[in-house]
């Protein structure tokens, strides 16, 4: 009998060890979660918003925390796989209880939202662009436009250019595909036409069959809409010696291509987030590099996550998905980096339209999406 | 001449290709053993070729060394795993999940230590463009991925037709029994051919990351499409695996001339299903 209790009472405390455990740690530490590409075709990119989020967390614990919580980010590797992203997504609210995960990337953002709205988490998006995710789920937050918008701006900008026969090039994936769908829908109706399209593979790094097929149709633009290895197809457009404008999106703030010569005259458009000067030194002295685009978009978000836990506290509500959720649309407008306001899940901004020059991005006109 | 330029880039991936099913078709067709892991041993070296350039050695030395490593590493897997497993009396089935777990622990070893991450080699000649007739541009990496294909391939012809060594892998390949009691010792043979095949596996492991770029993950798919060329071309038949190679890729390049990319996997390997059912065989399958 004794040992029945005994195995019971182990049984009971492993199990509160490991599910039991509430989300704000035992020295009052809150953890959140972040499911990024730290490595893989995107690595690149997802090191960067790592670093945005950890830079706010820093700074913000360095000050006492919020509401004295220190905070805490609990980083996973998903590589950019919708697969991997979910395994890491239930490791994080089932085993640490986070009420809140970063996310990055459209397929695996699609992918964790149906499951952030059966678990009630709130997922912080500050990359990943897809119009599917302004509607995927009410837990997702996109604290930047979807593409969609992107691309209105980039046609206006591009036909008033005289750029008006265009070809695209697209991924074959959630993110390509919702690009692909928003330029065939937004060039024409600014006056462009769409002469073809090709597909290629997340991470293939062989464009060549597919460049020569588009400049077969001889546009004077050519709309890309690829989330990796961006790098490899701009050498690959200089080897063959096309001449045609390459334009795309924020999918083309890649710091090695705006580096790489072959990069010179391509277009895309980008939301405008500037650092202040003190602040993108702070950055540079702890991180030995600029403080890159995608790093000010996840500072900003994990400004807007802080701010909103803030009052979530001041109001004595417990940490959870729903607080957060409800008390983010609660405050509705916010001052980080760049003044957002949620009208719905998807924040609204100013765009720009940049050219790379001699490794240089350079912003060249600001538009809007209206 | 939109044509012209595909015809040449799908004798560039043809040529890779049919360097990855020659070496393949050599070790299948002795050993009978489905290699998955040459994917891993393909990988291997163009990574090591990598990491020896960025360490300052110069291109020639780091091919070489390349392929010492993976003919080293090749003769590793056959003498101390494939041997070992037969000598258990493993079945074909068996020994082929062990190379596929070979395999997986390959690819993530690299990945740990290099990266997923796509590395691109630090060889700025390779990326210089030749412009051929004015209307095809090929960098010498493309070029030189070519020259040695070609070379490779009538180097294989000539081992295995016209050396001791070649002679003795062909009759263990025919029959093992035979080869066995006229003591040709098959199993020495088998380390011998999978170092070989490993060894030349290590060309286009190293010439097309040279052009195209590393990724751990990157072997599999050049290994698939060599498979299906192996076959289509008659298993055991060198001549059969190179040139259902430049045809595999051929069909996948020119056919975006008629059909979207999206589906040119899809129908190229439709069309040689359909040849399947007609020539179970292979093209230049001996009869």
């Amino acid at each position: 009998m004794l040992r029945k209790i005994a195995i019971t009472l182990a049984v009971l405390t492993v199990g509160w060890m490991c599910g039991g455990a509430p989300h704000a740690m035992a020295d009052d530490t809150i953890q959140f979660g972040a499911i990024l590409p730290l490595t893989g075709p995107g690595g690149l990119i997802g090191t960067q918003q790592m670093r945005g989020i950890q830079f706010a967390v820093d700074q913000a614990n360095a000050k006492g925390g919020v509401r004295g919580h220190k905070i805490e980010v609990l980083f996973e590797d998903n590589q950019a796989k919708p697969d991997q992203s979910i395994l890491s997504f239930n490791k994080l609210t089932d085993l640490q209880h986070v009420a809140m995960v970063f996310t990055a990337y459209s397929g695996p953002s699609l992918a964790l939202a149906p499951l952030a709205t059966r678990k009630k988490v709130l997922l912080v998006n500050a990359g990943a662009q897809a119009d599917k995710l302004a509607t995927a789920s009410p837990y997702l937050i996109n604290t930047l436009p979807t593409i969609g918008d992107e691309i209105k701006v980039l046609a206006k900008y591009l036909t008033a250019e005289g750029k008006k026969n265009a070809a695209i090039l697209y991924e074959n994936d959630a993110a390509g595909i919702s690009g692909r769908d928003d330029y065939v829908a937004y060039f024409p109706k600014a006056g462009g036409t769409i002469l073809t399209q090709e597909p290629t593979q997340f991470g293939q790094t062989d464009f060549r069959p597919a460049l020569l097929k588009l400049a077969d149709a001889k546009p004077e633009v050519m709309l890309v809409s690829i989330t990796a290895a961006a790098l490899q197809m701009a050498q690959e457009y200089k080897q063959l010696g096309l001449k045609f404008t390459v334009a795309g999106t924020t999918f083309l703030q890649d710091p090695a291509l705006v580096a790489d010569p072959s990069s010179t005259g391509f277009v895309h458009t980008q939301i405008r987030i500037d650092a202040p000067p003190e602040l993108a030194a702070a950055f540079k002295q702890k991180f030995s590099v600029d403080m890159e685009f995608f790093v000010r978009q996840y500072y900003n978000a994990t400004q807007i996550v802080l701010t909103t836990l803030d009052k979530v506290l001041e109001e004595g509500k417990p940490v959870t998905g729903e607080t957060m959720h409800d008390t983010l649309f609660q405050i509705r407008k916010f001052n980080g980096l760049i003044p957002l306001e949620f009208k719905s899940n998807t924040a609204t901004v100013s765009i720009d339209v940049n050219e790379m020059r001699d490794g240089k991005d350079v912003t060249i006109k600001q538009l809007s999406a209206d | 001449m939109l044509w012209l330029q595909l015809l040449v880039n799908g004798l560039e991936t043809g040529c890779a290709l049919g360097v990855v099913a020659i070496s393949f078709s050599l070790i299948y067709a002795t050993t009978k053993i489905f290699h998955v892991a040459h994917a891993g041993i393909y990988t291997l070296g163009g990574y090591l070729a990598w990491w020896l350039v960025t360490h300052g050695a110069p291109s020639v030395v780091a091919l070489l060394g390349a392929v010492a490593a993976c003919t080293a590493g090749g003769a590793l897997i056959q003498s101390q795993l494939y041997a070992r497993l037969e000598r258990r009396r493993a079945t074909h089935l068996v020994i082929l999940i062990a190379s596929l777990g070979t395999l997986a622990v390959m690819q993530n070893i690299i990945a740990s230590v290099f990266t997923p991450n796509i590395l691109q080699f630090p060889i700025p000649w390779a990326a210089n463009v030749v412009a051929l007739g004015g209307e095809v541009r090929l960098t010498w990496a493309q070029l030189l991925t070519i020259a040695v294909s070609l070379a490779a391939y009538a180097g294989v012809m000539w081992f295995a037709h016209y050396t001791i060594l070649g002679k003795r892998i062909r009759a263990v390949a025919s029959n093992p029994f035979l080869a066995q009691i006229t003591r040709l010792q098959p199993q020495s043979v088998y380390v011998i051919v999978v170092a070989i095949g490993s060894a030349i596996v290590a060309l286009p492991g190293v010439l097309v990351p040279l052009d195209l770029g590393l990724q751990p993950y990157g072997g599999i798919t050049p290994l698939l499409t060599a498979t299906i060329a192996m076959i289509a071309g008659g298993v055991g038949s060198i001549t059969g695996a190179f040139v259902l190679s430049i045809v595999i890729a051929e069909l996948q390049n020119l056919s975006l001339l008629v059909m979207p990319g999206e589906w040119s996997i899809g129908i190229t390997f439709f069309i040689f299903v359909i040849f399947m059912l007609f020539r179970p065989t292979g093209l230049f399958a001996a009869r």
